[in-house]
């Protein structure tokens, strides 16, 4: 299993997804899932594709005006893209999200007045909802304010324990100086809290779930061969 | 450890001095005092581009995590990459600066003139572009000064360009 990042390419970030895809390339990624809100506007997918020795994916982060239009737009959303991601922006939606069996990955915000809450894990760990952690504040923010961030993820991580859930992290990279290496990344979660063997496995969640969905599935536990 | 700096840095404002006042500043803020006073970090050599960093062995992963942690220096958009780790400075050098001497940025003077994307390119290295963009909240978002690119982006570009087959 390669690592994977989730990164954001231009208009959402400032770089296009094949320098994204380059540069990923040269840290060490075995493939990278370029996310948007809007996929249709990515500029220049085409090209990204082109990039050799490294598998680059599209999929789509759902996100609505209230949690039931989002529940809509996530179902009309899964059968295009092979990755669903949400990102936890409320109580609401972070709750919605974890009873959604067809999300793959929910970016939690790692607030401390917002934990992650048993019920919300334990509806995840039931739906087989990654809770994915976005590193970006463990680069970009220094002090107090980077350390109340690791606070609720660390006690956000006794709960994804608790219920044996499977994270992802990702360095949350808008631009192709956020991107680091699949090392450094890993060093970084483990000052956050992470183990290393869980660091390691979160890197590669990305890629699991990508696998688990281009496989053809009848049903729950079925698979069309 | 040997790194790489990669900025946005056009001309050379970054100095030896700046870079390890930003990576002391990243180690004090992840580990405190304490921390940095078990893991002796020392920067040997920084060329503007390539540089050599010296650290206690027990502490690799706390040092890989300092580095990762810096975002920019002086108040530039940065990043540093690490290429290689060897258990002396001299085997160091050997096994990893050779490599990394082929590769050299050029300045460029050249404009990309697309219907979504319009702006000057800044310089070029292999098929990467980084392009200062007219409308400057293209790149708002990321903190970042230039936009990054490839050539791939760029083939099939304005219909009157006077362009080469990498479309620039």
């Amino acid at each position: 299993m390669s690592f994977f990042e989730l990164v954001n390419c231009y208009p959402e970030g400032s770089s296009s997804a094949s320098r994204m895809a380059l540069a990923a390339r040269s840290l060490g990624y075995g493939g990278i899932i370029i996310f948007s809100r809007d996929p249709e506007k990515i500029f220049m997918p085409g090209a990204a594709e082109k990039v050799k020795g490294i598998e680059v994916a599209f999929g789509v982060e759902a996100s609505a005006s209230s949690p039931r239009a989002l529940k809509s737009r996530i179902s009309s959303l899964r059968s295009r893209y092979p990755f669903v991601a949400v990102q936890g922006s409320s109580d609401e939606v972070i709750r919605m999200a974890s009873e959604d069996p067809n999300v793959d990955l929910l970016i939690h915000p790692c607030d401390s007045r917002r934990p992650l809450g048993i019920a919300t894990a334990r509806a995840a760990s039931s739906n087989q909802v990654s809770i994915g952690f976005d590193l970006y504040p463990m680069i970009h923010l220094r002090g107090n304010r980077r350390a109340r961030w690791m606070e609720a993820l660390r006690r956000n991580l006794e709960l994804i324990r608790k219920f044996h859930i499977r994270p992802a992290i990702t360095a949350g990279a808008a631009t192709h100086l956020d991107l680091r290496s699949p090392r450094e990344l890993m060093a970084l979660a483990e000052v956050a809290g992470f183990e290393p063997d869980e660091a390691r496995e979160a890197l590669c969640q990305p890629s699991r779930i990508l696998e688990l969905n281009r496989r053809r599935w009848a049903g729950p536990g079925v698979e069309i061969l | 450890m040997i790194f790489e700096l990669e900025s946005e840095d056009t001309s050379g404002l970054i100095q030896a001095r700046d870079l390890m006042n930003e990576i002391a500043s990243s180690q004090f803020s992840l580990f405190g005092d304490e921390g940095a006073a078990k893991n002796r970090l020392r920067l040997i050599s920084f060329d503007g581009r390539i540089g050599l960093i010296r650290f206690s062995h027990l502490h690799l992963n706390e040092t890989r995590a300092t580095l990762a942690a810096v975002h920019s220096i002086r108040g530039i958009r940065a990043a540093i990459r690490t290429k290689g780790v060897s258990g002396t400075i001299k085997s160091a050098r050997e096994k990893y600066l050779p490599r990394l001497v082929k590769l050299s940025y050029e300045s460029d003077g050249r404009r990309i003139e697309r219907k979504d994307i319009s702006g000057c390119i800044i310089r070029t290295h292999g098929v990467k572009v980084d392009l200062c963009p007219d409308d400057r909240y293209k790149s708002a978002g990321s903190e970042a000064q230039f936009m990054g690119l490839t050539s791939l982006d760029l083939c099939g570009g304005h219909e009157d360009a006077d362009g080469t087959a990498d479309g620039l």
